[in-house]
Formats: structure tokens, C-alpha cells, sequence
């Protein structure tokens, strides 16, 4: 599997201040109000500095993966990992978990839909982390990290949207009670989930689809959280390209491919897209 | 959420909107004539979008000041963890095999286990089948199993075979049970294992979907089931099944229900599937059949090869342990470990 | 059960409505639509969806057995078994022949698999105090290979005492039914036809000979592609047969050369370097005709081969049975084994079919 060793991530920034309102001078100092339409406006300013002091870097735990992903998951943003069966993508999932909770950067919410969250192995990438990151014993350390991840198992499509539902209510009840905060979304695999419904005569699917990547960017932006999503690659003309097609390939704001040679334990990854990269 | 995402009917979502339910608060203060008459809908229709409806903004309500529950029905780690030491997993028969395995086949978990025609799927199957049973004094689950056949491939005599090795298996490993009571001894019969073993015949696809469908009734009726084996998932959708997009469709659809069965009713699924050849990198190679997007339906795989003259094991998918192999054997008794491993051993197969 | 029509299922009148109305009319209909595919045929919502589909299951599953069941059924039965006379392949194989099962024999040709069809025919059709199933046989010799002549002479050599009995041999040979379909589609009509056949006609024993003549010549004609279907279509159709009237079914299969191109390998184990000294003489190596899917299709697999000098009966593949080889040779009475001891095979070379070239083709 990929190398699991801690590592200082390159994009770790410091946690900011309290949330309040930094949102500038059209929001005042008042809560977002998303409800009253119209009422939001941004300009450019507000967005970058909104950009330096909110959307922060999570570390994967994987040094070269963040160094990819220009410093970590950003905030804000939805990354897509895709890869062949058995590449590795689960195991990405579970160190990022790992790493954000241990540097107590916040939750973890994890959406399972292969009954592949395993906690042991999330208690093995834990222990081992050097002892010095943070001080405290081993033990306790190894509850607190595994605390702060939650698991959810999903199904299908409609438990799906419940669950993202209840989701935004609770981040919306807790906006104002700063610890605990949710910062990184997983959700393994969404294809699974999304591959009985997309095709077929019945446009409902891909709006359902749609519908999805809305909720996810919609969350991804106003709760500040990094969502981290796995796909499936299916077979190409010729290549293998990532599942669930067109509509969804402008989802994502990255997206990573990752490979392993096979029987070695080797895995590489390349960068599909990113939208604050250039490529030469 | 919004009404567009309800879980309701095409033409009832669209005529909400036209109506000018733009939300669910709007639609929550409806009544069922109301809607109905709004809707030009039946008033039964107008009380199932109302339930559904109702449904979906009750989360709102139930959400009070508790920080502990972010989501309802959300476990965190810390405690999923404990819950995974606590829990045993089914003995394949083979201490190396177990050992790859992280200690046997694991519950709540959907494995999948191909291999060339011969080299000892349905074998596997079979053992497992038996082993689930092994009564918890004796290190088993206890559990009853369920075995759904599509190819025709269960023969009962070599279950029975199979039975009887894994009963004088136990009693050499646990021989101060020769003095226990008659009700304990009265288990340790091969008519005993045979009779939890569930059998469903499945001569098509349909039956296929069907009876996958149903086990959720099945196993909610039947709640000592700790396992259920398809042997194989890939006979008829290989078979009759022409057109491929709805085929992965419908067999996502599948691995999802059989998820869910494994989450909730803590059992084990084990799927067994066949080899195909497929052209990649400029040759032939070997490869679990039904494609790519169904290799991605599975928690673990284990694949079954030859190795020169050994029957071999090989992880190739699993979140928690690293890819290995190991040697195996099937004897008269069932799957053990192979010769040359330090336990004894019939006769090779 | 998958034809099964939603009109009978009595389903609550609001689903069998429903389905009525959007034209879904029988089990398969509904199954095979995705959850949200059955929502928008229906126009309906997910707990109606989700009801029709809880329904039409129950419905169109098959009960269950306990293993228990089944094993009693089995004994109260008989077996049912078609023991071949040949010791040492009948206690490697429990008994014989399995009733219900698909057992294929394959092999190069003139090696002998038609005279081991030709002897299981003849002794199907013997009284049961001689150890045969005393009933018909439905033989389908795709390849005209047939010989009433030479089967009786296996049945004079090999049971004298009871073809000396005046007209028996005669009447023996009429129990024989033999079919020779010309093409494909030939072979599935009259395989449509069997069911009732078979049991109007008290079969008990169908063999075709062979399977990979039929589907070679398909394979020319079609186009890739479609190349796997017909078989596929037959071959669940015999399983059917076999098990719905429980009685054994043979099929030979041919060889063909092995090229390079067969893939045998996953792509994670490494190459292996084969010793080209092993390549010995004459010996090449074969794989089966028809495909891998065939293969795991079967229950049982017997090979024939020819290696040093000598021929084998090797069980290749058998839910019951070790990897065993019985060396044979082929007689006036028939296929004769030369020792009742099976050879234990080192596996995986009892996948291979190995053909020396002397002497093999001149049968």
C-alpha cells in the first residue's frame, strides 16, 4: 500500500481565529443569510482574502500526494480520487482521516458504501505517527484521533441525500459552537453509489447525479470542509478513464489518478485536473 | 432538501413545483386533500408524498442542542474499533489462509473469491458453509449459513463429507468434549450442520435479483444467518444478459443491497466468482469476470491460482491488510493447509 | 419462475395496477430495471417502487432446501448413478457417473471418447441387475461417429453372458435413440423438444457427441462477437436438463493447440520461465475447444491424453474427487483400464492435455 509515514504536510496551515465574520462589508457582521435570495455579494477581494484565511490545505498524510495537490485537500473544494480496483483509494481515504484528526484540524465525517472503513487499520496508521506530534499517550492519543472519526454507512442514492440533508443541519446549529467542527467530508466510494443510476431512458438519474455535486459544492463552500470523493475507472476506448462519464468529469475541482504496479506495493499518482494548477 | 430530491414520483415532483411547493416547509403544511386537490392527484398519493415529505424534514426537528450525534445512526471510530476486536471471524479451514485473511472470512464485510474452473471455489464455499457453524465453545460463530446456488454445483454428498471433517476435526482439537453432556455431543452431527444450511437453486437472472431481494426478509426472519454464499454471482449474468450498461447497472444496484444485508445483519457475503481472459498491455491475462465496474462491489477479494504444483491463495483487495498469498489444499476433509506447512494432512485432492 | 406473470402474483390491487398499466408484465420485466429505472417506468415513488420489487421477489424466488432436505431426497432417490465398469474410475468418482450433472470428457481425437460414450450408452441401457439404469438413451452425434455395430461388439466383449441370450442385443440397441443434428440450430430445437422426450421416453442417460463440433462450426459462420452466445444458451440448457430430470448428461469437447496468446496467468503473478526441455518430442500442448466459461460450467471434467507411450483417464476436475490418473487402452471390448490405481497427479498438470504424436491419430 502507499507509504503511510507522517509527514510535516507541505500545506498544513495554522488553524484561524474563531469563526465570526470575516466575510467583509456586504455581509457586515452579521450570519450568511443564504435563505433571503440575492442577498450575497461578493467581489473579488472579499473572495481572496476569504481564499488565504479560510480555505485552508489538509494534509493527506502522503507527502508526494499533497505536494500534487498543490498542499493537501483544500478547503472548500471537492477532490475526486480515482483508480482501478485494489490502486489504493481506500487507503488515501483512510490516512487523510487519520492525519486531519490527529492534528485535531476537526471531524472527520467518512460516507461508506463498501463496508471498507476499517478501524483498524485507521488504529494502525495512528500508532504510527511520532509520538512527539502531539504530547500525549500513545492511548490516549489513539482515542482522541479515532473520536473525531465518524463513520457513516450509505446505501443508496436516496440515503444518500438524507444523510447530506442532516448533514447540513448540523453544521448549520454549529456554526456557532467553534470545537468539533466538521472539516473533511469522505465519502467512499461515489460511484457506487451513482453507477445503478447513471444511463439508462430516464433523465432522473443523471439530474439525481447533479443534484449530488450541487449539495457536495454547496456544503464544500459554506461549511468551509474539504470533500474528498473516490470513482471508479472503468474501460475506455483503448485506456481506462474514470467512471460516471461527462456531466460528472466538471464536478470535481481536482482530480487525482492514482495506480499500483501490480504486485508491488507501489502506487503512483497523477494529476488529472486542478483547477489552480497550470500544466506546461 | 430540496422537493427536487425527493424520493417521489417524476410527474407528482413536477406538478408540486408547477403548484408552487417550492419547499418542504410549504409542502409540510399541506393537507393530504389539500395536495390531492392541488395536484389533481388521488388523496392516497397526496398522504405518501405527505409521509415522505414529513419524513425527510423530521430530521430538522430531532435536531436539538446534542453535539455528541453528528448524524443519526453514525458511529465514530473509537468505538467501531472496539466492536471489530470483539468480533470473530468464519475459519476457512486453513490456518495460512486465515492468516492472510487477517483471521478468516470477516462479517460484515462482502468478499469475493475466483479462480480458475477446478481450483477449489465451491470447495471453499462448502467449507465455509460448514464452518460458520462451528458452536462458539469450540472458537465458531455458531451462525447458520445460506447458500445460493446458480450453477448446479452443490453436491450434497461432499457436503456431508465436508461436515464430518470439520466434526473430527473438533474433536481432536477439543478432546475433553468426548465427556461432555449428550446435548453438546448432540450438536456435533453432520445431519446437524446440514440442516442450518439454507439452499436456494437460482436457474436465472431473475431469480438471482429476486432472491437477493427477498433475503432481506429471509435473513430478517432467519437472524442466525452469519453468512451468506453465492456460488457463482457471475453464471447467468454472463450468460443472458445482453445489454451491458444495464447489466452494470443492475449489478451495482446488487453489490449495494448485498452491502446492506452484510451491515445489517452482521454476516459475511461471499461471492464467488469466474475467470475470464481479457487484453491489457499487449497480452492476455487472467481476470475475475464482470468487469471493471463490478470490481470495484467487493470489501476484499482473494483469488485462487495454482502456484507449480500448489493451490495458492492471493489477497488482491482488502482496506485493512496488506496484499499477500498463501498455499492451501482441499482434502477428503475439506480446505486445510497445504503439505508442506507444518500441520498433517490426508491425502491431496 | 423468471416468466412468472405479475397478474398472477395476487399483488395488492394498487401495485398490480401499476405494473399492469406500465406494460411490466412478467417477473423478469420488473427485476431487471434498476430501482430508479422502476420509478421512472412507473412514474411512482420510492416506497411504491420499493414495495412492487419487495413483492415480485418473494414471489419469483425459488424456496428454499435445507442441505438436510436435500441429502434426504438424495438418499430416498438413489443416486442415480451410471457406473462406468471401470473400477478404479468408478471409485475415484463415487459410484460413477453423476445423475444431474454436467460431466465432460475432453480430449484429442482418436484417443477414445466416443468409445467411452459409445460404452456408457450401451450400459444405461442394461437392466439394473447388470448395473445399468435399465432405461433409454438420447445420444446426439453431431459428428456421425455413431456405430451401432461397434457397440454391440463392446457389449458381446464385454458382457457375453447376457448378448448371448438370443434378440437381446437388438433390443438393446433400440433403446438408443441417436440424433444427428446438421447445425446449431438444429440441435437447439431438438433440445427444446427434450424435455418432454425424455421423460415420455424414460431416459436415462443423454450424451452428445461432441459439443465443440457444433459450436466450431457456429464459430466459423458468425461473426466475433456474438461467437459466445449459442453456447452459452445451450449450455444452461443442459444444465437444466440434468437437473430437472436427474439423470447424468455426457458431452465430449475437442482440443485445439494452445497459442501463445492464451493468457494462463493473473496479472500479478510474475512470468515464469518455462523449461524448454520439458518440451519432449512429439508431446504438444492443448487446451480444451470451448472456452474457460465452458469449463467452469462443468461439474465434472475428464481428460483423455496420451503421454510416454501411454493413455490416460485423468480426473480433472470433480467436486468429490482427488487428482487421479488411470492409465487405458482401447480394446474389442472397449475402453479397458490398466490399473485400478489412480496415479496421483501433481495439480495444475492435470489441467493439461498432453498428446504424444506417435500412434494417437492411427486409432
Amino acid at each position: 500500500m502507499a507509504a503511510t509515514s507522517a509527514s510535516g504536510g507541505a500545506g498544513c496551515f495554522p488553524r484561524p481565529p474563531p469563526s465570526g465574520g470575516e466575510h467583509g462589508f456586504v455581509l457586515g457582521v452579521q450570519e450568511k443569510k443564504q435563505d433571503e435570495e440575492g442577498q450575497c455579494f461578493l467581489d473579488g477581494m472579499d473572495l481572496l482574502k476569504d481564499a488565504t484565511e479560510n480555505k485552508r490545505f489538509l494534509p493527506t498524510g502522503l507527502q508526494g500526494v499533497d505536494a500534487l495537490l498543490g498542499g493537501g485537500l483544500r478547503q472548500g473544494q471537492l477532490t475526486e480520487i480515482t483508480g482501478q480496483s485494489s490502486s489504493g483509494k481506500t487507503q488515501v481515504c483512510l490516512c487523510s482521516a487519520s492525519h486531519v484528526a490527529a492534528r485535531q484540524l476537526g471531524v472527520v465525517m467518512y460516507l461508506d458504501t463498501s463496508n471498507s472503513f476499517s478501524p483498524s487499520r485507521i488504529a494502525r496508521i495512528v500508532d504510527g505517527f511520532p509520538i512527539s506530534l502531539v504530547r500525549e499517550p500513545k492511548n490516549v492519543r489513539l482515542e482522541r484521533v479515532m473520536s473525531s472519526i465518524i463513520c457513516k454507512s450509505v446505501f443508496d442514492i436516496f440515503d444518500l441525500f438524507e444523510v447530506l440533508h442532516q448533514l447540513e443541519l448540523s453544521l448549520k446549529s454549529k456554526v456557532n459552537n467553534g470545537g468539533n467542527k466538521i472539516c473533511l467530508l469522505i465519502i467512499d466510494s461515489i460511484s457506487s453509489i451513482l453507477a445503478p443510476i447513471n444511463g439508462g431512458k430516464y433523465p432522473r438519474g443523471r439530474s439525481m447525479m447533479i443534484s449530488v455535486a450541487m449539495i457536495l459544492k454547496k456544503l464544500a463552500y459554506e461549511h468551509n470542509l474539504s470533500v474528498l470523493v473516490t470513482n471508479h475507472m472503468v474501460a475506455g476506448n483503448g485506456a481506462p478513464k474514470p467512471a460516471l462519464g461527462e456531466s460528472w468529469k466538471t464536478v470535481p475541482h481536482v482530480r487525482l489518478v492514482i495506480s499500483r504496479e501490480r504486485g508491488s506495493k507501489i502506487c503512483a499518482a497523477t494529476v488529472l485536473k486542478h483547477t489552480l494548477l497550470v500544466f506546461a | 432538501m430540496e422537493i427536487a430530491d425527493l424520493p417521489i414520483a417524476t410527474s407528482h415532483r413536477a406538478n408540486l413545483l408547477a403548484a408552487g411547493y417550492s419547499s418542504l416547509a410549504a409542502l409540510s403544511a399541506a393537507s393530504p386533500p389539500r395536495l390531492a386537490r392541488d395536484l389533481s392527484i388521488e388523496v392516497h398519493e397526496a398522504e405518501e408524498i405527505l409521509k415522505v415529505a414529513v419524513g425527510a424534514n423530521k430530521s430538522k426537528g430531532a435536531d436539538g442542542p446534542s453535539t455528541s450525534s453528528v448524524l443519526k445512526g453514525a458511529q465514530n471510530a473509537w468505538d467501531m474499533l472496539s466492536d471489530e476486536q470483539s468480533r470473530r471471524h468464519i475459519n476457512t479451514g486453513s490456518a495460512d489462509l486465515n492468516n492472510i485473511l487477517g483471521g478468516g472470512i470477516h462479517c460484515k464485510e462482502v468478499t469475493e473469491i475466483g479462480g480458475v474452473p477446478g481450483v477449489g471455489k465451491t470447495q471453499l464455499g462448502i467449507q465455509l458453509a460448514i464452518n460458520v457453524q462451528i458452536p462458539v465453545e469450540y472458537g465458531g460463530l455458531g451462525g447458520k449459513a445460506v447458500y445460493i446456488d446458480t450453477e448446479g454445483s452443490f453436491m450434497v454428498e461432499r457436503v456431508y463429507q465436508i461436515a464430518e471433517g470439520c466434526i473430527s476435526d473438533i474433536l481432536e482439537y477439543f478432546p475433553h468434549c468426548h465427556d461432555k453432556a449428550p446435548a453438546g455431543q448432540e450438536k456435533l452431527k453432520p445431519e446437524s450442520f446440514l440442516a442450518d444450511i439454507y439452499y436456494f437453486r437460482i436457474c436465472s437472472y431473475t431469480e438471482q435479483i429476486a432472491v437477493i431481494n427477498y433475503l432481506e426478509k429471509f435473513l430478517g426472519e432467519h437472524k442466525d444467518v452469519r453468512i451468506v454464499i453465492i456460488d457463482s454471482v457471475t453464471f447467468h449474468f454472463r450468460q443472458d444478459f445482453d445489454d451491458m450498461a444495464l447489466r452494470t447497472r443492475v449489478l451495482s444496484g446488487l453489490s449495494l443491497k448485498l452491502m446492506k444485508l452484510s451491515k445489517a445483519y452482521n454476516l459475511a457475503v461471499v461471492l464467488l466468482n469466474q475467470v475470464t481472459t481479457k487484453f491489457t498491455e499487449g497480452s492476455f491475462q487472467l481476470t475475475l469476470a464482470l468487469g471493471d465496474s463490478w470490481s470495484h462491489s467487493c470489501t476484499n477479494r482473494l483469488i485462487l491460482y495454482w502456484n507449480g504444483n500448489e493451490r495458492y491463495g492471493y489477497l488482491d483487495k482488502s482496506p485493512s491488510l496488506p496484499v499477500a498469498s498463501a498455499p492451501y489444499a482441499v482434502t477428503i476433509k475439506g480446505v486445510r493447509d497445504a503439505v508442506n506447512s507444518n500441520s498433517k494432512r490426508v491425502r491431496v485432492m | 419462475m423468471a416468466n412468472k406473470l405479475v397478474s398472477e402474483m395476487r399483488l395488492p390491487p394498487h401495485l398490480a395496477h401499476i405494473l399492469a398499466a406500465r406494460r411490466l408484465t412478467t417477473a423478469k420485466d420488473v427485476l431487471s430495471l434498476p430501482e430508479v429505472e422502476l420509478m421512472g417506468v412507473l412514474d411512482a415513488g420510492i416506497h411504491t417502487a420499493r414495495a412492487a420489487v419487495a413483492h415480485v421477489s418473494e414471489i419469483a424466488c425459488p424456496p428454499y432446501q435445507t442441505a438436510l432436505a436435500l441429502l434426504e431426497a438424495f438418499r430416498a432417490r438413489g443416486d442415480g448413478r451410471l457406473a462406468t465398469t471401470l473400477r478404479g474410475l468408478d471409485e475415484a468418482l463415487h459410484g460413477g457417473i453423476p445423475a444431474g450433472k454436467l460431466t465432460e470428457v475432453v480430449g484429442p481425437s482418436g484417443i477414445g471418447k466416443t468409445q467411452f460414450c459409445l460404452k456408457l450408452a450401451l450400459l444405461a441401457t442394461l437392466p439394473e441387475c447388470y448395473g445399468g439404469l435399465n432405461g433409454r438413451v438420447l445420444y446426439i452425434d453431431t459428428e456421425s461417429k455413431f456405430s451401432s455395430r461397434r457397440m454391440i461388439e463392446i457389449g458381446e466383449k464385454s458382457f457375453p453372458q447376457i448378448f448371448r441370450q438370443e434378440g437381446l442385443a437388438q433390443k438393446m440397441a433400440g433403446r438408443i435413440l441417436v440424433l444427428r443434428p446438421t447445425s446449431l440450430s438444429e440441435f437447439t430445437k431438438s433440445l427444446e423438444q427434450m424435455k418432454v422426450t425424455l421423460l415420455q421416453h424414460d431416459v436415462k442417460l443423454l450424451v452428445v457427441d461432441s459439443m465443440a463440433a457444433l459450436m466450431s462450426s457456429e464459430i466459423e459462420k458468425s461473426a466475433t462477437g456474438l461467437r459466445q452466445h449459442p453456447l452459452r444458451w445451450a449450455l444452461s440448457f443442459l444444465k437444466s436438463i440434468a437437473e430437472f430430470s436427474q439423470i447424468p448428461v455426457v458431452v465430449t469437447n475437442q482440443v485445439r493447440s494452445q497459442s501463445n496468446d492464451d493468457g494462463y496467468r493473473y496479472s500479478f503473478e510474475v512470468e515464469k520461465k518455462y523449461d524448454s526441455n520439458n518440451a519432449e518430442g512429439f508431446e504438444s500442448h492443448l487446451v480444451a475447444a470451448l472456452g474457460i466459461q465452458w469449463a467452469h460450467a462443468v461439474t465434472i471434467r475428464l481428460v483423455f491424453e496420451a503421454h510416454s507411450g501411454h493413455r490416460y483417464i485423468k480426473v480433472a476436475k470433480s467436486p468429490m474427487t482427488p487428482a487421479v490418473a488411470f492409465p487405458f487402452t482401447v480394446e474389442s471390448s472397449g475402453i479397458i483400464l490398466l490399473s485400478d490405481e489412480g496415479i496421483d497427479v501433481p495439480s495444475p498438470e492435470i489441467t493439461s492435455i498432453r498428446c504424444q504424436g506417435e500412434n494417437v491419430l492411427a486409432q
